[in-house]
This record gives structure tokens, sequence and C-alpha cells, in this order.
């Protein structure tokens, strides 16, 4: 038995000359919940209709539990899937939508109203059977969605956008009850979404896609910390991108020319001296003091262009030699517009990102 | 400020009140027309400036029935509505899809044409049909009369249908093949169930307009095809209005009768939608 439950190997699905999905591969361990994180038109969900089947790939296989279903039609697949519209059977009850699996399967009719039953119990939904989708509220209504899914136990859960139609509180309680869900039940489980937030409270492994290309795949600490290009760093949070040159490549960092300072960065792949590349950093990495007294290594001089008050935090656009870095900072010290200060950006928050790296996971 | 307040319940009650008012005239309006036919079918010695018959019989009904020979007629009427409704719901059905469903160009000038002969006066387009008609010897037939009566209700099928097959979800039947359903079960399951409120309504709407059509029945029928609306017609020009409104009378009940299926049977929310937040 592999320890993939689903695998796409260099899939390649286009429409017209639109390229949606350029040769992805993506492995998904069994067990875990990974999260196709993009934003819109980003091939996200072409790669997850290949999964179900509704899409077939121009190049490449996918696989099921070690099968080969690239041309296993979307009814044999064994899967459940939860609809960002909910997609329930508006002419039948809670109850027989739920059912609608286990009736297709020829299931016995007492077993099916004991799983169906059992289902309805793990979605908090008991005692609405006899309801009709359209008289239970959007949370209610995606529960009936996820009881439908799961009544089989499927191999893989799939869900795309399944939270985008909800209120953002009811969101964010969902968002738990599926984590719990499918910790629970042990199930592989993809989730399509475009909210970076969902993402990283959610995931297992995330795997970030841009302009039909994985971009990374990663734990969530991994995306957010070690972003791999330009487009994760900046999709994923708040992020500082600096121009910088390598000047030398040591074994234990890289030291870069930033407008004619020396910035130490910590060692990376594939750079090499005279590199243009960026130096990312996230604003609430970056320290600020008043110019005074000599500066430290890693701190270069700058003007504090606007500043921002935000409540818990400030933020500050900083003039570093016609380059705007963006600082937040919680300190009760504030700068004000015009002083001029010594930006301190510490040596083991610094990325080394190469702006040519577009599709880097093939 | 009581006053004030009295001052409004008062506006409000007349309001009210000028809304029943309002509500009655057109229920009168409508229904009166009705309720002289019905008492015209069983009055006797109904003469002159009496507003209401002074003896009831069933002799009218036995009249037209015999006289004016309704069996054959209602079986004519009866077959050409059946064969104007199948033809025009074997269009419809292709055609609503495709229009409906898929992205084609020109799809605004096709629906104008296909609505075009329910635009122009019926008196119109059934001459032209009569000339073509006469020729093709299709005059007095029962396929004859039901194909006229087609080009005026296929436009209905094809409108209810395409806007019906429009609001299907492509979703929910995705959901279904996920669920495990192969495409037959999917249409019989999901497809069929959410259509057949539509495709219901169609066929109402096309039976009574085959049902009720007089100018195109007029311009095609011969002695085999008299419907109805024709003999109903015939009847006023030979004079007995007694004969008359029993025969309006027995035109109008299956009319009733479909009034009540709409009622019951097609209930629109339960057509396709009806999510919240979507």
């Amino acid at each position: 038995m592999s320890d993939w439950m689903i695998e796409l190997v260099d899939i390649t699905k286009r429409y017209g000359n639109i390229v949606a999905n350029d040769h992805v591969t993506l492995r998904i361990r069994r067990g875990e919940l990974m999260t196709l994180l993009g934003p819109s038109g980003c091939g996200k969900t072409t790669a997850l209709r290949c999964i179900t089947g509704q899409n077939i790939p121009d190049e490449g296989r996918v696989f099921i539990d070690g099968k080969d279903v690239t041309d296993v039609p979307t009814h044999r697949r064994e899967l459940g899937m939860v609809f960002q519209n909910f997609a329930l059977f508006p002419h039948m009850t809670v109850f027989e939508n739920v059912e609608f699996p286990l009736m297709i399967r020829r299931m016995d009719k007492s077993e099916r109203a004991k799983l169906v039953r059992d289902a309805l119990k793990l979605v908090r939904l008991e005692g609405y059977e006899k309801h009709y989708p359209r008289q239970l509220s959007g949370g209610q209504q995606q529960r009936v969605g996820l009881a439908r899914a799961l009544v089989y136990r499927p191999k893989v859960l799939l869900l795309d956008e399944p939270l985008s139609n909800l209120d953002a509180k009811l969101r964010e309680e969902m968002r738990f009850e599926i984590k719990d869900l499918q910790q629970r039940l042990g199930i592989t489980a993809v989730y399509v979404t475009h909210d970076q937030e969902e993402a990283l409270a959610l995931s297992d492994r995330v795997a970030v896609m841009n302009k039909g290309c994985v971009q990374q795949v990663g734990t969530p600490a991994e995306i957010y910390d070690h972003p791999a290009t330009k487009f994760v760093a900046d999709f994923i949070g708040l992020s500082d991108f600096i121009p910088a040159k390598v000047v030398a490549v040591e074994p234990e960092r890289v030291v870069l020319d930033v407008q004619g300072e020396r910035i130490a960065a910590p060692p990376s792949e594939s750079v090499s001296p005279g590199l243009d590349v960026l130096l990312f950093i996230r604003p609430n990495d970056v320290r600020l003091r008043a110019a005074e007294g000599d500066r430290q290594p890693n701190e270069i001089a700058g003007v504090i262009a606007k500043s921002t008050y935000l409540g818990d935090k400030f933020d500050y656009r900083v003039d570093v030699h016609g380059v705007e870095v963006r600082v937040q900072t919680h300190g009760a010290e504030r700068f004000d517009n015009g002083q001029a200060v010594y930006v301190y950006l510490p040596h083991e928050r610094c990325r080394i990102i190469l702006e040519s790296l577009v599709c880097p996971v093939r | 400020m009581r006053t004030l307040r009295q001052y409004l319940q008062a506006l409000l009650n007349a309001k009210k009140l000028l809304a029943y008012t309002f509500l009655l005239c057109f229920f009168l309006w409508v229904t009166t027309p009705f309720l002289m036919i019905l008492l015209k079918s069983f009055g006797r010695n109904w003469f002159g400036k009496l507003w209401f018959p002074p003896e009831f019989t069933l002799d009218w009904y036995k009249w037209a029935i015999t006289v004016t020979n309704v069996p054959e007629v209602l079986r004519n009427t009866l077959v050409i509505a059946g064969i104007a409704v199948t033809i025009s719901t074997l269009i419809a059905i292709p055609t609503g899809w495709a229009l409906g469903r898929r992205q084609i160009p020109g799809k605004e000038v096709i629906m104008s044409t296909i609505l075009l002969p329910r635009m122009i006066p019926p008196i119109a387009y059934a001459l032209g049909v009569a000339q073509i008609f006469y020729r093709l010897h299709l005059i007095d037939t029962h396929i004859g009369v039901a194909i006229a009566h087609v080009a005026i209700c296929a436009p209905y099928a094809i409108l209810v249908l395409s806007s019906t097959f429009e609001g299907l979800d492509e979703r929910v039947l995705e959901a279904a093949s996920v669920c495990g359903a192969n495409n037959l079960r999917t249409f019989f399951h999901v497809t069929l169930p959410l259509v057949m409120p539509g495709i219901l309504s169609s066929i109402i709407f096309t039976f009574t307009t085959s049902y009720n059509e007089f100018t195109l029945t007029l311009m095609t029928y011969g002695p085999k095809t008299i419907t109805l609306p024709v003999r109903t017609y015939l009847a006023v020009g030979e004079g007995y209005w007694e004969v008359t409104s029993a025969l309006s009378m027995i035109l109008i009940i299956p009319s009733l009768f479909v009034l009540f299926m709409i009622q019951r049977q097609v209930q629109p929310e339960k057509l396709v939608g009806g999510f919240k937040g979507v």
C-alpha cells in the first residue's frame, strides 16, 4: 500500500489557448488534509476536477489509492464532495439527500436509515430529516452537504470552497468543525480555497498555486516562514521585497548589497555572487530605532515616509535610499514622519527569493 | 396624538376598503360573463330584461350533445390538442435545452424568430397556413390542424422549457455523479424530477392553447375536424343561444380542470433553486 492516497502526476490541462494546469504534480498522504490555495484562475479548481473526474487531463495521470483512475468516470471513483453552493438536491428532504449515495449503491433500506442517522448525528443535524434544503440556513445546508459526502465513508473527501458562501462568524466555526470531523474520521481530504487564513488554520499541508503551477507545497509554517517564490510570500501575509545583489556566498551566510549597504542573510540554494535577488522579510519582523550612535550589523539608514496607527500596532513606510520598506511595530516608541531611523533586518528572518522563479515545483 | 393615530387608522381602513372594492369589481368583471353563460345554459323561458331565469332545465345540454354532436367534436378537439402538445413538447425539449444551457451565437434572434407566430395577427398567419395546407392536402386532417396549432403552441413550450433548463444547476448534477450516480440514474433521480414541473406546465399551457385555439382552426378545419371553439362559433350563427351557452360550458370545463391542476401540481418554488445565500 503506497503512502499516497491521491497522486496527480505531471497533469496538464488546457482550455483552448489557456493552460489551466501546467505540469502539476501533487501527492497527498493518507489521512492528511491538503489545501490547494491560490487566487481565482490559478488552476486549483481544475486540479480538483481532475481528481473528481469532471476534467480529463490532456497529459499526465491521476491515481487514487494507488490505482490509475485517469479514465475512470466520476461516479465510479468513490469520492465524497462538498460544494461551494452546497449543490443539494432541492427536491429531496435532508434525509433523502444524505441517503442518495446509499440509494445509488442499492444498499439495504434499514441499513441506509441507520447510516443516514449516524451521518446526520455527525454533523449535528438530528431532527431535520424531513426538512427541505430551502428551509435550512446556509450553515445547516452545508452540514447536509458534509453528511451527504461522508455517509458512505468514501476514500477521499473533497471540499471546493465550502465556506465561502457563509458569513464570517459561521465560517470560522465551520472551519474547526470540518477539521475536527476530518481528524476524527481519519479521512484524506483535499480542500480548495482562496482564503489564506483558512488554509493556514486547517491544513496539514498547503499547496500554493498560481497561473496553473504549483508554487510550493509544505506545512503552513513552512509556507509562511520559508516562501519559495515571490508569489507565495506575497499571497500569504504581508511582505517586504527589497531589491538586492549577492556580494558573497559563505557557508554560514550570504552577504547582500542593498542600495550600497551590506546585509547578511541565511544561506540559500542556487545563489551566486553578482546575482540580482529579492530580500524578503515580514514587516512585523523588522525593527526600528531612532538614528543615534553607530549602526549595528544588518541595520540600514532610512527616513519615515508615512505612519499609520492601527490600534494594536503602528504601520510605517520607511524610505531606505529610494526603496519603500514596510514596518509594523508593537512597541511604545513612536516615530514621526520625516524622522531619520535605523532599520534593523534580523539576520535569521531574512530570506532570499529569486524573482525569476515562477514555477518551482515540477 | 390619539387623534392622529385614529386618523391614520381610518386612512388605513379606507385603503383596505378601497382595495377590497377594487378586488370585488375585478372579480365580478371576470366572473359575470361566465355566470351569464351558466344561467343561460340551464335556464328556460329566459327572455327580455329578466335578471334571473324563471325555470331550469338540462334540455340544452341534451340538445348540444345530440344536435351538435359533442362527443365527436370533443374527440376531434382532444386528438388535435394531443398531437399539438406532443409535437410541441418534442420540439421544445431539445430547443429549450440548447437555448437554456448552451452558448449559441444570435440567441436573441433565434428566440424572436420562434416567437414571431405569436406576434403577428393570427388571422394573417392563418391565411398563409391555409394556402399552404390546401396544396399539401392537409386541410381537414387532424394532423394538419394540429401542425397549424404547433406554430403557436411551440413558442410557449420553448419559452417555458428554456427557462426551466436554464435554472437547472449544473453543480447539482455534478453532485449526483460524485455521489456515484451514472448518467442514467442522475437523469431519473435528479434531472427529471427537477425539470418535471417545467415540462408539466409547458404541457398544460400548450394544451390549453390548442384546446382554445379558434382562428387557426377556422382556416384549416373541415367537416371531419370541427373543434369545440369552432362548433360553438357555428352554433352562434345558427341562432340557438341556449345551446351555444351549453356548448361554451362544455368548452370551459377542461380549462377549469387545467387551472386546478396548475394550482395543485406546479409549485414553482419546487422547480429549481430556493437556496439561501446563493
